[in-house]
Order: C-alpha cells, then structure tokens, then sequence
C-alpha cells in the first residue's frame, strides 16, 4: 500500500516536471530580436571572392546582401556549393556576388516568434532567416543553429549534463579494473 | 515536444542514409554527390567501409574556394575532418543537441561499432533533422 502511495506519487511528480517543462507555444514565442546575432552583410558590389572571404574571416555560413543598406539578397556557402564549385563560371574575382545570391530571401521581423522562423526554415528548406526592419534593411540573422542553441538551454538539465561522449563499455571498463 | 522528448532515440526521427566516398577519391566527386542528392556533408571511408573522415559544405569552402583551387587538385583526405564524433542510432537525440550544440556540427554520423571498436556509417543526423522534428511539434500546435 505504501509502495502504491509512493509509486503514485512519483509519477504525479514525473507529471508536474513533465509540465513544467513542456515547451509551450508559449515559451517558443520568445521574440527574434532576443535570439538574432548581429548582422554582417555582403555588398552588392563584391565580387564573388569577396564575398567568400568575407564568410570565411567570420566563420559565418551565408551573409545578406545590400544595397545601399536596404536587403537584396542572400549567400551563402550552399550557393558557392551549387553554383561555383565543379563549374565554369569564370573569374570569381570580376563576377558580381549578385550572379550567385538567392535574390529576396524569406525574412522575419524582430518582433516575430522564433517559431515563425522555425516554419520559415522548415518549409522552405532555409538555413538562415535575415530580421528586417520596417525599410527591409537587415538587422540580425537567425539560423538554424541559434534554434538548437536555443533548445540546449531551455533543457540544459538534459543536454549539457551529458558526457562528452556516451558510455558505452561501461560492464567492460569495470571487469577490467 | 518536452524534455522526455529528448531521452527518445534518435532512431524516431527521419535521418537520412550516408553518401560515403573512399580514401584517395577526388573532392570533385563529392562535390557531384552533394550537388545532385542536395546533401550538406560526406562521410569518407576506408577500404573496409570503416567511418574515417566527414566532408561538409564548410570544408569545401575553407580547402577549396578559400585557396582559390579547383577541386580535382585535391584528395578527400586532404579536405575531410578526420574521425568525426558519432552516435548509436540508438542513443538519445539528446547526445545529438549535446554534439551539436559544443561541437558546432551540423551533420553527426550514425554508426555500429563492431568488437574492434571500429565505426560503420549506417546515417546522418542533421541539424534540420531536427529542426523538421520541431516544426512537426509547432503546426500540431496551431
């Protein structure tokens, strides 16, 4: 009877943590302006080596495109992968960036929810949303990886108190000691 | 989606199976293979199918577009990341986000590991894996 009582309670306890750590709609509407990373844009002018170099001095994987500060475009390293490598294209150093950008990319708002984002990604096979003020001029980006970033620290208790990597010779490692 | 979500192997989500390319193959080669199956990563193997190296998109673009250099001029194993961390399919997606998430990897191959301790691919995880998984989650919501 008590063992019941015990068991009853624990899973009513399982229950309440389960709850309290669901991720609501609510808890998902945390604002893109809370999660976007500071912006790092690629010049309409540059050439398409510019642009490369730019992605690669700043470990980024696409960076928007402007003109005159105002969004036309979008690089990214998967269009130097489908457009330029393994094809004739020319001199990268003379070809505009803007022969190789995605023209007018999907963007949020700052004041929309990261699960905006995440259904822009989602169903448009996006890596990288650009945030856009009210004059279409790029603010921040939200990627992919901020989402998983976002993920590990809304659950840290079971993410980031995981071993580097899983134990998996553990009846091995004590027969042996 | 809740934090038991995580403990769930990461066999219920729908990862891909691997493209794998051997030791010696030209990088232009991989570069037909992520174009045209629209794939982020490559896993490199050695003659006895063992997991040896991973090409991604990243690779290429620092080993090759940032020398300035035409694919065929390189070997894969001059571009791969060499012994990548890897999963069970059987694992929890935790151990994905945990790898994911400290080790700034898009992709972690999912492998068996045989007496020896040595890895065979049998697929890919990804970061868009999981972010399907989420917007599943999301429109059920709605």
């Amino acid at each position: 009877m008590l063992y019941d009582l015990a068991i009853d309670k624990e899973l009513e306890q399982m229950d309440e943590d389960a709850a309290l750590k669901a991720w609501s709609a609510q808890e998902i509407q945390i604002s893109l302006k809370d999660l976007m990373r500071p912006i790092i844009t690629i010049d309409i002018n540059y050439s398409a080596n510019e642009a490369i170099d730019l992605l690669l001095a700043n470990k980024i994987g696409a960076a928007p495109v402007v003109e005159n500060g105002t969004l036309r475009g979008i690089f990214s390293e998967r269009d130097v992968l489908n457009e330029i490598l393994n094809k004739q294209v020319g001199d990268l150093d003379a070809i505009s960036v803007k022969e190789f950008m995605i023209a007018d990319p999907q963007t949020a708002n700052p004041e929309d929810s990261l699960n905006t984002a995440i259904l822009y990604m989602a169903r448009g096979g996006y890596r990288h949303v650009p945030i856009v003020d009210t004059e279409n001029r790029p603010l921040g980006m939200v990627s992919i990886r901020d989402v998983i970033s976002y993920l590990v620290e809304e659950f840290p208790q079971e993410v980031l108190t995981l071993p580097p990597r899983p134990v998996r010779d553990a009846f091995k490692a004590r027969e042996g000691a | 989606m809740d934090a038991r979500t995580l403990s769930l192997p990461i066999s219920t989500l729908d990862y891909k199976q691997p493209a794998t390319v051997s030791l010696g193959s030209p990088v232009s080669i991989v570069i037909d293979m992520m174009q045209e199956g629209g794939r982020g990563c490559v896993l490199v193997v050695d003659e006895d199918e063992q997991l040896v190296g991973i090409i991604t998109e990243r690779d290429l673009l620092q080993h090759v577009s940032g020398q300035r250099a035409a694919p065929t001029e390189f070997k894969v194993e001059q571009v791969m990341t060499p012994d990548p961390e890897s999963l069970r399919a059987s694992d929890p997606i935790a151990f994905a986000l945990n790898l994911m998430h400290l080790g700034h990897f898009r992709h972690v191959p999912l492998c068996v590991w045989d007496d020896q301790e040595e890895a065979y691919p049998i697929g890919i995880i990804s970061t868009r894996d999981i972010l399907e998984h989420i917007a599943i989650f999301i429109e059920n919501q709605e």
